[in-house]
């Protein structure tokens, strides 16, 4: 693709990266196409990999003056179309600003650039026995700058909280290139919580650059069952009775068979074929809590029916299991050319209900969806496979995913837990909000980037488009 | 002020006087819209009133009008096996405490005196106590919120499931925002089960050095559900009067608490002693009530963590240091005028910069109040975002206006 931006642009631009920091070849462009929502896709004109806050700022000024849009990018794990180009011309990705800045064990926090990867921040706090909490699936690969701007969640997330309420500070690069400190490295914040504001805008406030985060404590052990059940009503009735006992586990996931099955030809974890749903419940703490905890949790589990509870026996199996469950959306990818998973929620006690819902859409649509969530938040992954080769099924998934997520609304729920709106689901979004809190949304938005420049096209609905923008941009060919 | 009929407008009485000429009481968010209407297009200012212990003292001036919602003070849903509650803005926090521990669950988060601290005053004037060690502060626990902004806009932001990214995180927005930016009228939290055991070890030091030592070595070991150093002047109330006193509860199962305990002793080389039930709990209200927002002057440090011994180290004054988390109450007991306060403030504020935190004023008593700045400035930059959000929330500049950082 022939570049749209001005020549003199691109080589100001490449002064500032350096060329090993601009890629404008299309056809190296066609990897930043779209992130892991690949139903819509659309590459930069040209992407910028600054190394500095210094390179951010000034790459920013300079788009700034052109009046050019820009969309900021992790690592493209995203599973709404958030690193999507939508009418923004530049990419800028952090992955060349992935230092670890500084850990202070005794104050227990940690700064890092926010190109860092997830894990890497846990992989370089762990043999002094801490942790970085929130942990995507996807943490082998996704940057601590994308779990800011999604707020990102993962298994864990039930006990310890999501993104939000482990960051302390960041620095932000406002569109038209100012550096700001926001938040700093102590609990308290003076005047507005604008930390707050900026985890989970979705890059549409500015490149996050640098940020402090929490380092959590190690429990002392942790006891991690595998549960089987003959059907997922079951299992969410476990859920649900863990829930309500005053137990609070570290972590309670589900899959369905579809999912199991998947994982166990991945994996060979040694799943009971014949389940309909298995849980993996987590309990976390100190050892002279186990036996008493474990006990209640078995017996619940079993008065729920499931028909067997085993217990991981060693830290090998333990990591299996997660292994498991953190690489099922990989697993299943096998089992068709084509999938796009949704993330709404609903109260946990309205699980059954969506799991129905969730099968009756799938025979409707005559497409195979599967299941494997968050079960303690009540927060759905319901993978839906599909076939872009073969005409009208992109539509019927998509079809599938907005009944789904309409249910879940209707129930009392989200459109979304952690994957965040992006491009996927800003046509639903008038489902949730009304047009005055959608107002209220850009009215905010605008303190940040009053000229919708950072992410255009992300989040909001414009007024009166909320039906064309619901509708594919543009899809992959068929 | 037809509106709201005769009745509903009333003269300030007593402490809302400091804070408001007439207070009208709604009955509802459309009530409030009107009367936002209505202020807008009058120029009046208004505030939202709770137990006007944080807006009596950092308001200089009285507004026009004070809008008391102890009418608004029902329970709208509390869903147990959900573990959330939506609350309407005027109900204490005790009062909503009172009715989720029927079903053995907590609003884990512990004002000073919950009994007349209002969710909307604990939610925008970010009140928290001990167990924000391990519970976190309303911050961790709101997953939605409803307010009115200008133009009487109903606002609802997050909702009631307790995962939630749909939209920009409102509920950030308002809390910690003093009532500049709206009134709140319906805050949604998730909620936890109220631990089956509760237990506190007390351990006294001579020295404070010793004191945060001993409470460091508790905190690398075992997972507190909060952890204190009060100063010798609070100490007496919890019978270790002229010392400093380290103060860690626990809770789980027996199991735990007797872990827990037993292993407390051990790091406190016997000097500790275990308090159970009852006993703990006493101990506890007392901690959490002890009072900071009454003069003559007091104080919230933010500072990091393993620095607030040096923070606090022979600092005029007596203080409740919540040693997990890098913030400690500091208050001084006589007296001050008004050159002798801003003295101690500039000392304070010092010290606390001295270690990367800053330093927030709780309360100054009357004549010295008006010379003193209650909020510490953020940087630059996040001033100049900071007054586009309050213009773009508060064109009219009517919502408790004046008296936040920055004078916004
Ligand atoms: C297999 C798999 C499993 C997953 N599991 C989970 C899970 O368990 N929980 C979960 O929450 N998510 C999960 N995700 C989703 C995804 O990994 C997260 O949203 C992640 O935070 C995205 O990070 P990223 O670095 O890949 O960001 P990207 O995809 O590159 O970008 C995501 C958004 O962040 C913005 N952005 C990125 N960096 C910056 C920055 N520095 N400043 C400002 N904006 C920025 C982008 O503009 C975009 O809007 C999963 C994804 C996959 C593929």
């Amino acid at each position: 693709m022939a570049s749209s931006i001005d020549p003199k642009l691109v080589e100001e631009l490449a002064a500032i990266v350096g060329v090993e920091g601009i890629v404008s070849r299309a056809s190296e462009l066609k990897v930043y196409e779209c992130d892991g929502w690949t139903v819509e896709k659309s590459a930069p004109d040209i992407l910028l990999l600054p190394r500095s806050v210094e390179q951010v700022s000034r790459v920013l000024r300079a788009l700034d003056r052109k009046g050019i849009a820009f969309v900021p990018r992790g690592a493209g794990t995203g599973l709404s179309g958030g690193a999507l180009p939508l009418n923004a011309p530049v990419m800028i990705c952090t992955s060349r600003m992935n230092k670890i800045l500084t850990i202070d064990y005794a104050n227990r926090r940690v700064e890092v650039e926010s190109g860092a990867v997830n894990l890497h921040v846990t992989n370089a706090v762990k043999a002094k026995g801490f942790f970085y909490a929130p942990d995507p699936s996807s943490q082998m690969a996704c940057t601590i700058g994308g779990n800011i701007a999604e707020n990102s969640g993962g298994p864990h997330t039930l006990k310890y909280g999501v993104t939000t309420n482990h960051v302390l500070g960041v620095e932000l690069v406002l569109p038209d290139g100012e550096v700001v400190e926001l938040g700093g490295a102590v609990e308290e914040r003076c005047g507005y919580d604008l930390v707050g504001a900026v985890v989970g805008s979705e890059g549409t406030y500015g490149v996050v650059t640098r940020a402090t985060l929490r380092l959590m404590r190690e429990p002392e052990g942790h006891r991690t069952f595998l549960a089987t059940f003959p059907d997922v009503e079951s299992a969410t009735r476990a859920v649900s009775r863990i829930i309500a006992s005053g137990i609070v586990p570290g972590a309670i996931e589900m899959m369905d068979k579809l999912i199991l099955r998947a994982v166990d030809d991945a994996f060979h974890v040694g799943f009971d074929q014949a389940a309909g749903a298995v849980l993996i419940i987590e309990l976390d703490g100190m050892e002279v809590g186990f036996a008493e905890c474990s006990s209640r949790v078995i017996e619940m589990a079993r008065a729920a029916g499931a028909k067997d509870v085993k217990l991981a026996r060693d830290e090998a199996e333990r990591q299996l299991l997660w292994k498991a469950r953190k690489r099922a959306f990989g697993a299943v990818g096998r089992l068709a050319p084509n999938y796009c998973t949704q993330d709404g929620v609903v109260p946990r006690t309205r699980l059954p209900d969506i799991l129905r819902v969730i099968s009756q859409v799938s025979e409707r649509y005559q497409l195979s969806i599967g299941n494997v969530f968050h079960a303690g938040d009540g927060n759905l992954h319901p993978i839906i496979l599909y076939d872009e080769r073969e005409a009208g099924q992109v539509e019927r998934a998509l079809g599938a995913g907005r009944d789904i997520l309409k249910a879940c609304v209707e129930m009392g729920g989200s459109l979304t837990g952690e994957h965040g709106i992006g491009a996927e689901k800003i046509g639903e979004m008038p489902l949730m909000f009304s047009p005055d809190d959608l107002a209220a949304m850009m009215e905010l938005r605008h303190v940040f980037d009053p000229k919708e420049r950072a992410n255009p096209g992300k989040i909001i609905p414009r007024p009166g488009a909320c039906v064309e923008v619901a509708a594919p941009r543009r899809q992959v060919p068929i | 002020m037809a509106l709201l009929g005769v009745d509903r407008v009333r003269e300030a009485a007593s402490l809302e006087r400091r804070a408001a000429a007439f207070v009208v009481e709604p009955r509802n968010a459309d009530e409030i819209a009107e009367l936002i209407r209505m202020c807008e297009a009058e120029g009046i200012a208004l505030a939202a009133l709770g137990a006007m212990r944080s807006l009596t003292q950092i308001r200089r001036a009285p507004v026009a009008l004070g809008i008391s919602l102890r009418r608004m003070n029902r329970i709208i849903a509390h869903e147990p096996d959900d573990l959330t509650v939506i609350a309407e803005a005027g109900i204490s926090v005790g009062a909503l405490n009172a009715e989720l521990a029927k079903s053995r669950q907590r609003l884990p988060v512990d004002p000073c005196q919950p009994d007349v601290t209002t969710v909307g005053a604990l939610v925008a004037a970010a009140h928290a106590g001990p167990l924000r060690f391990s519970e976190g502060t309303a911050r961790d626990l709101l997953i939605g919120i409803d307010f009115v902004g200008h133009g009487g806009r109903v606002i609802h932001g997050g909702g009631r499931v307790v995962k939630n990214v749909a939209g920009y995180d409102l509920m950030k927005v308002m809390g910690g925002s003093f009532g500049t930016l709206g009134i709140i009228t319906t805050a949604i939290f998730k909620v936890r089960p109220i631990p089956a055991h509760y237990a506190v070890a007390l351990v006294p030091h001579k020295r404070a050095d010793d004191a945060f030592e001993c409470a460091a070595r508790l905190l690398e070991a075992l997972p507190l559900s909060h952890l204190e150093v009060v100063s010798p002047g609070f100490a007496a109330r919890f019978g270790a009067a002229g010392q400093f006193a380290v103060i860690a509860g626990f809770s789980g199962n027996p199991e735990e608490i007797g872990y827990q305990a037993k292993k407390s002793l051990e790091l406190a080389s016997g000097r500790g002693e275990i308090f159970n039930e009852r006993q703990a709990e006493a101990h506890y209200a007392a901690l959490r009530d002890l009072d900071f927002a009454a003069g003559p002057l007091s104080a919230r440090f933010a500072v990091m963590p393993a620095e607030l011994p040096a923070t606090l180290d022979a600092i005029a004054g007596d203080y409740c240091a919540h040693a997990g988390n890098g913030v400690a109450e500091v208050a001084l007991r006589a007296a001050q005028s008004l050159d002798s306060a801003q003295q101690v403030v500039a000392e304070w504020r010092e010290r606390a910069h001295r270690t990367r935190g800053h330093l927030r004023l709780l309360a100054a008593s009357e004549p010295i109040r008006g010379g003193l700045e209650f909020f510490h400035a953020p940087s630059d930059g996040a001033l100049k975002l900071m007054r586009r959000l309050k213009q773009a929330f508060d064109p009219a500049g009517i919502f408790n206006a004046n008296c936040f950082v920055g004078g916004l």
